[in-house]
């Protein structure tokens, strides 16, 4: 018996990753049908199958990040045709010590090319080849992540994309136009996230300029979120939130909290508009993803070199309001606004 | 034969990423088999040696140096840990909570080091730095692998280790965690030893943070999250496996670095199956809850009745 047992604890585990496995095996793409391995240009010869094997590896399930990697799906299922792309995903599930170990499942397994969709994925890709292109999305500052000094537009390296900084002087000149009342401007985001803190530094200079007092409200995580946007609606005349993940996760809390507060709260992204936001200047995450899409076509097909291409930008912004709160908080947007989604 | 084949190819990685965590595995060892306390303290140490490391490269240190101050991060971090724990008279796992969420804005501003201000997030690249370990030469057959520097620490940190537990301070740690009364019956300070023994853990806990920041290339203020549970996992797997073969003490410290190893196979294996990501956490729970209960089961269901002495005086002599 005992020996029985002692070879029924590794056949019990094995048997139940297995398990896990085969459930979950369905919506993913087969990940272990044939690839193009080895084959890093397969250029559709008759031959191979010709299929381009990507791997994706995103940080989060979020809608923004979802959003962008969509994107890049239909961008290149488009260009390329159903079935000659085969899309390799990996969700770091916000755990940024397991990117390193989707990434290398990537390299592997000799992928044609790296979608690093956020920036802890696009380090670990960085760092893990100089061969394979990769390209990242929604990461707002390509200088920052991966510490680059003379930041000229294009990495130089294996590595391009597209970022999802909105123009951050617009935002500022936003704030101005439709609260110019306004003297304290509070900016509420998470210190985790290094997209945030950036948005933040970047965006306090234009406000000083402009003359605002500005103040800074970080939280660590989704328990602090109320009690934190609580002290930033007691000191602040405006609330400012980058694109943040944890606030756009929290929107909920945080509306609970400004709106009885009648503090307004301008958004850098439309989904934390909707939430609790009175007015956002956007950049839409599909369309970054997408245009991410035609660059990876443009490496995979027309055969472009991935270190001279500089990173994009969103093509266009768009000044958008929440009609529900603004009427809520007794704020007219001037012209030129449109209302958000529900 | 594709599948095996980039399988195979994917294991330098797992292999890498296994004997990084090993390290920080034998961490938790000392804590959770030797000690006997469950030293949350890791989740945030692992995050303070990386933090340390990278700032400390970035701004020009030798990467050897940089690491040396990494481990004295984390011994630092054990000792609050332990005065928490020994000081305050609060329970051990809850020490370990406080000293991880306080660590949690020590890398915050460890990382913003210079900048005025926290940074969540610091990239170290190894076109720029001399690093150490890095995932860019994992399949390369040259001397720049890092499976060579990792595999020549493991061994140094367990030799070290296998002196240490030797010595009669050593010994002395062991006994607290055996058996604390009787420690104490015999002139042993317990409360020095177990915080000398969350100094070693987290020193080795902030080591291993420091050699997967260089491997990934960054160091981010979330990468402890659920550290603690991987380390018990590669520590149970390895226990699980290898007890029965692997008996000296040095022998069950490698058997946690072929835990660790086995557990990053097992997830390569599982990722490439089709495992959705999301799924993981899941997994990695359910493995290490079956891993823990299987000895139980087996000390209750498969071992045989105690049978009464049968020589000897009776039981009411």
């Amino acid at each position: 018996m005992k020996k029985l047992s002692k070879l029924m604890a590794p056949a019990l585990s094995l048997a139940l990753a297995l398990s896990l496995a085969a459930c979950s095996g369905g919506d993913a793409p087969s990940q272990n049908s044939a690839s193009p391995a080895g084959n890093s240009a397969p250029g559709g010869d008759a031959a191979g199958d010709g299929k381009y094997a990507i791997g994706i590896c995103q940080l989060a399930p979020h809608p923004a990040l979802d959003a962008a990697t969509q994107g890049f799906k239909d961008a290149l299922v488009e260009k390329l045709g159903e079935g000659n792309v085969e899309f390799k995903e990996g969700n770091a599930s916000g755990d940024s010590s397991l990117c390193p170990t989707i990434i290398d499942g990537f390299v592997a397994q000799k992928v044609d090319l790296i979608l690093a969709n956020a920036t802890a994925p696009l380090q670990a890709a960085a760092s893990a080849t100089s061969d394979i292109p990769v390209l990242g999305t929604s990461v707002t500052d390509y200088a920052t992540a991966l510490e680059i000094d003379n930041w000229n537009g294009t990495v130089g390296t294996n590595v391009s994309g597209t970022s999802d900084l909105a123009p951050l002087d617009q935002q500022a000149a936003m704030i101005q136009e439709v609260f110019p009342e306004a003297k304290t401007v509070g900016m509420l985001y998470c210190s985790g996230e290094p997209n945030s803190v950036y948005q933040c530094d970047v965006i306090e200079g234009y406000l000083k300029e402009m003359g605002y007092e500005t103040k800074r409200f970080a939280f660590n995580d989704t328990n602090d979120v109320a009690s934190v946007a609580q002290t930033a609606c007691d000191g602040s005349d405006v609330i400012y939130i980058p694109t943040d993940n944890t606030a756009a996760d929290n929107t909920e809390a945080i509306a609970n909290v400004v709106l009885p507060a009648k503090v307004p709260v301008m958004a850098g992204e439309e989904g934390i508009c909707k939430g609790c936001g009175v007015v956002t200047l956007t950049i839409d995450y599909y369309d970054i993803g997408y245009m991410a899409g035609e660059m990876a076509y443009d490496i995979l097909v027309n055969g472009a070199d991935v270190s001279t291409m500089a990173v994009k930008s969103a093509p266009e912004v768009v000044k958008k309001y929440n009609a529900a709160n603004c009427e809520a908080l007794g704020i007219t947007v001037p012209e030129g606004y449109e209302a958000t989604g529900e | 034969m594709e599948f095996i084949a980039s399988l195979l190819n994917s294991m330098p990685g797992a292999a890498a990423q296994g004997l990084a965590w090993g390290i920080m595995a034998i961490g938790v060892y000392i804590t959770y088999k030797i000690l006997d306390i469950a030293d949350l303290t890791v989740d945030g140490s692992i995050g303070t040696g990386a933090a340390v490391c990278v700032v400390l490269t970035v701004n020009g240190v030798p990467v050897w140096a940089a690491m040396l101050c990494a481990v004295l991060a984390g011994v630092l971090a054990g000792v609050v840990t332990g005065l928490f724990h020994t000081v305050c008279g609060i329970p051990a796992i809850l020490s370990g909570i406080l000293t991880q969420l306080a660590l949690y804005s020590i890398n915050l501003r460890t990382m913003g080091w210079g900048t005025g201000g926290g940074k969540p997030n610091l990239p170290v690249s190894v076109d720029k730095y001399d690093l150490l370990v890095t995932a860019r030469y994992v399949r390369d057959l040259a001397l720049r692998n890092p499976l060579i520097p990792l595999a020549a620490l493991t061994v140094v940190v367990i030799a070290l280790l296998y002196w240490f537990f030797g010595t009669e301070l050593g010994c002395s740690l062991r006994a607290t965690g055996a058996n604390g009364n009787m420690a104490r019956a015999q002139g042993i300070n317990t409360n020095w030893c177990k915080v000398l023994g969350l100094m070693v853990s987290n020193g080795l806990v902030a080591l291993a943070g420091a050699l997967l920041a260089q491997y990934q290339g960054f160091s981010d203020v979330n990468m402890g999250r659920g550290a603690i549970v991987i380390g018990l996992a590669a520590v149970i797997i390895g226990e699980v496996l290898f007890s029965k073969v692997f008996r000296n003490f040095a022998l069950k410290l490698l058997a946690c670095v072929f835990g660790a190893v086995i557990y990053y196979i097992v997830i390569q294996v599982v990722l490439r199956l089709g495992l959705s990501t999301d799924d993981l956490k899941l997994l990695t729970a359910l493995v290490v809850a079956l891993f823990l209960a299987v000895p139980h089961w087996k000390a209750r269901y498969f071992s045989k009745a105690v049978v009464p002495a049968q020589k000897g005086g009776s039981a009411h002599a």
